[in-house]
């Protein structure tokens, strides 16, 4: 009796197993017929941790304008983008960094195909302090002099900012990048001139983090796009040179050109795009599309005299 | 004198200085260690608690079988709780009957030998190897190498190869722990050693090797590094409440890395909706697990011996 039982169940269990994967492979080549038939359309992008709920918000929306296409969304930062780009495996690699000759070589050389830019959108990368902390404005020099290999600068009260009134460490929190993050390298590029940063930082795999982690530490400064900006942490302004007027990075700043951190969102794809990724790409571009952008915290195109 | 006797006799029978120091520490034992037994309760009921109360608010219908809105900050986890039903799935089809036919052979056919020494310690050792190496391993050769790209496929095979030394140790003792007589007396009336296998030591293991597998399941569920590199997307929009969205060769969301990504990535995410992440996918595990005890427990109660 119970060797019939148990035997029995192994038999449905064998022929499940068998039923199942017939279903998942035919399924699979069904799927493939099915896609042609209805034109379904997969974009797959990757990349910068910047652009990732901007690109989220857009895919979100785009699935209301062409039910057909689903776009997928991955993070991991721009240097990761550019990788998946260079081995062929995405459609849009979104960067918040220009992509280096190096790469842009690999890409050929591996594809066969020129990578193509899109300007999608225009951020500032803003400098984040606590709401506790008493500073204001801080220029390009200081941020080097704070985050820069060779800076001088470490304490809070060396950039005349009394922490001791607040009952804070004096100290400076430096809050920075992975470095696989395209804001690492705009930072480095725009204010480190391409030196390297001082050790001892604390790198955040996230820009929420980055935010995040200065929201809750009074003797922290930190930097991320704009977009990451949250009613419990403050902007700080910038200033191009000492002594000058220091600016927010918002909307208007960023558009008349005063805010000096301003850098603009990308898209590459290997070659032209092909029709279906090209639509997408010039719904991003539209006033729609451009709409979300506004939404996300970021500067939309076409509001940039260029 | 008189009064003297029965002291003697008493003392006799009553415990002596090194009875009592040994009773008294077999009860300070016990104490203790009931006391270990019940402190490993308390985190598991604290967490879940914890986690319920707090994700309270979000833990509704809609909240399952709803897809992400409002910039992953409202709406509900479908995409990711398909996502992970499909990578789960597919990779116990992989990695279930390559474990069990391999444990099978390990325990019933192989002859103690250098070969089966090194195969057993080569699974001893995969076993041990943390998920972020397998993560890798799965870009390397199922990503780039075999050239499937990031696909639901790779995140399979990833987990398969992940889950397969469990399942394979799993076999081996539940195949072990069937009685040498049972199989001797099956060859002594004149079965192959196939037959023997098939319908006396298989039926009388599948409790033990189910549950290896359904613990897999577990684990294959929680990982999030395996898949972050292989075929989990941050969003990919699916329709509510659809059970076939995704394509073997797409990527797809999975509440594992669901769940890190609101947690790291989405600003302004309400604290309930992250919270109910947790406990939907905890409710997965949960779930599996308590089907892997009452499979163990209705099993054990049919065998023979």
């Amino acid at each position: 009796m119970f060797r019939i039982e148990t035997s029995a169940i192994l038999k449905v269990l064998s022929y499940g197993i068998i039923a199942v994967s017939c279903v998942g492979f035919t399924g699979c080549g069904g799927g493939e017929k099915k896609a042609t038939k209805t034109e379904k359309f997969v974009i797959a992008t990757s990349g910068s941790d910047t652009m990732v709920n901007l690109v989220q918000m857009w895919a979100e929306e785009y699935q209301k304008v062409n039910p057909l296409v689903t776009v997928e969304v991955a993070g991991g930062g721009s240097g990761v983008g550019i990788r998946d780009l260079i081995q062929g495996i995405i459609t849009i690699a979104n960067t918040s960094r220009e992509m280096e000759p190096v790469e842009r070589d690999q890409a050929k050389q591996k594809t066969g195909k020129d990578p193509v830019e899109f300007i999608v959108a225009y951020d500032a990368l803003a400098v984040y302090a606590s709401m506790k902390n008493p500073v204001d404005t801080l220029s390009l020099e200081e941020l080097a002099g704070i985050y820069g290999e060779n800076g001088q600068i470490d304490k809070w009260s060396q950039l005349g900012v009394n922490m001791k009134a607040i009952g804070v460490n004096d100290e400076i929190v430096r809050v920075s990048r992975q470095n696989s993050s395209g804001t690492y390298a705009y930072f480095r590029e725009k204010v480190l001139n391409k030196k390297d940063f001082k050790m001892g930082s604390k790198d955040m795999s996230g820009s929420k983090d980055v935010v995040e982690l200065v929201t809750k530490t009074a003797g922290a400064i930190g930097y991320s796009g704009m977009g990451y900006h949250t009613e419990h942490v403050k902007f700080v302004k910038v200033a191009a040179k000492k002594g000058e007027q220091g600016y927010e990075p918002s909307l208007d700043n960023v558009l008349s050109g005063k805010y000096p951190l301003a850098r603009s969102l990308l898209m590459f794809t290997l070659g032209q795009p092909d029709a279906t990724t090209k639509a997408y790409i010039d719904w991003l571009l539209s006033p729609a599309g451009q709409e979300i952008v506004k939404k996300a915290g970021y500067v939309p195109v076409a509001m940039v005299k260029r | 004198m008189n009064n003297h006797q029965p002291e003697i006799s008493s003392a006799l029978f009553t415990a002596t200085v090194f009875t009592r120091k040994k009773q008294r520490m077999q009860r300070i034992v016990g104490i203790v260690f009931g006391i270990m037994a019940v402190a490993i309760l308390i985190p598991l009921f604290v967490l879940v608690t914890y986690l319920i109360i707090r994700a309270w608010p979000s833990l509704t219908w809609d909240f399952l079988t709803d897809v992400p809105k409002n910039g992953m900050r409202g709406g509900g986890i479908w995409p990711a709780l398909v996502g992970t039903i499909y990578t789960v799935t597919f990779s116990l089809l992989i990695a279930v009957p390559i474990g069990v036919m391999a444990g099978i052979y390990l325990n019933e056919y192989a002859k103690d030998s250098w070969f089966t020494r090194i195969v057993n310690m080569a699974v001893v050792n995969l076993a041990g190897v943390p998920s972020i190496v397998h993560a890798l391993f799965g870009v390397g050769a199922f990503v780039l190498f075999a050239g499937m790209g990031k696909s639901i496929i790779s995140a399979s095979f990833t987990l398969a190869i992940m889950t397969l030394p469990v399942i394979i140790v799993s076999t081996t003792e539940a195949l072990a722990s069937v009685p040498r007589p049972f199989r001797t007396a099956c060859w002594n009336v004149g079965a192959s050693k196939w037959q023997t296998i098939r319908t006396i030591v298989l039926p009388n293991s599948i409790s033990g090797i189910l549950t290896g597998v359904i613990l897999q399941v577990c684990r294959a569920a929680g990982e999030t590094a395996p898949i972050m590199f292989t075929g989990a997307v941050f969003f990919k929009y699916v329709q509510r409440g659809d059970f076939f969205p995704y394509h073997l060769n797409e990527q797809c969301m999975a509440l594992s890395y669901h769940l890190h990504t609101i947690s790291t990535q989405v600003p302004g995410v309400p604290e309930p909706m992250l919270y109910a992440t947790a406990v939907v996918l905890l409710g997965f595990v949960l779930i599996f697990n308590s089907f892997a005890i009452v499979l163990r427990v209705y099993m054990r109660n049919r065998k023979k011996w």
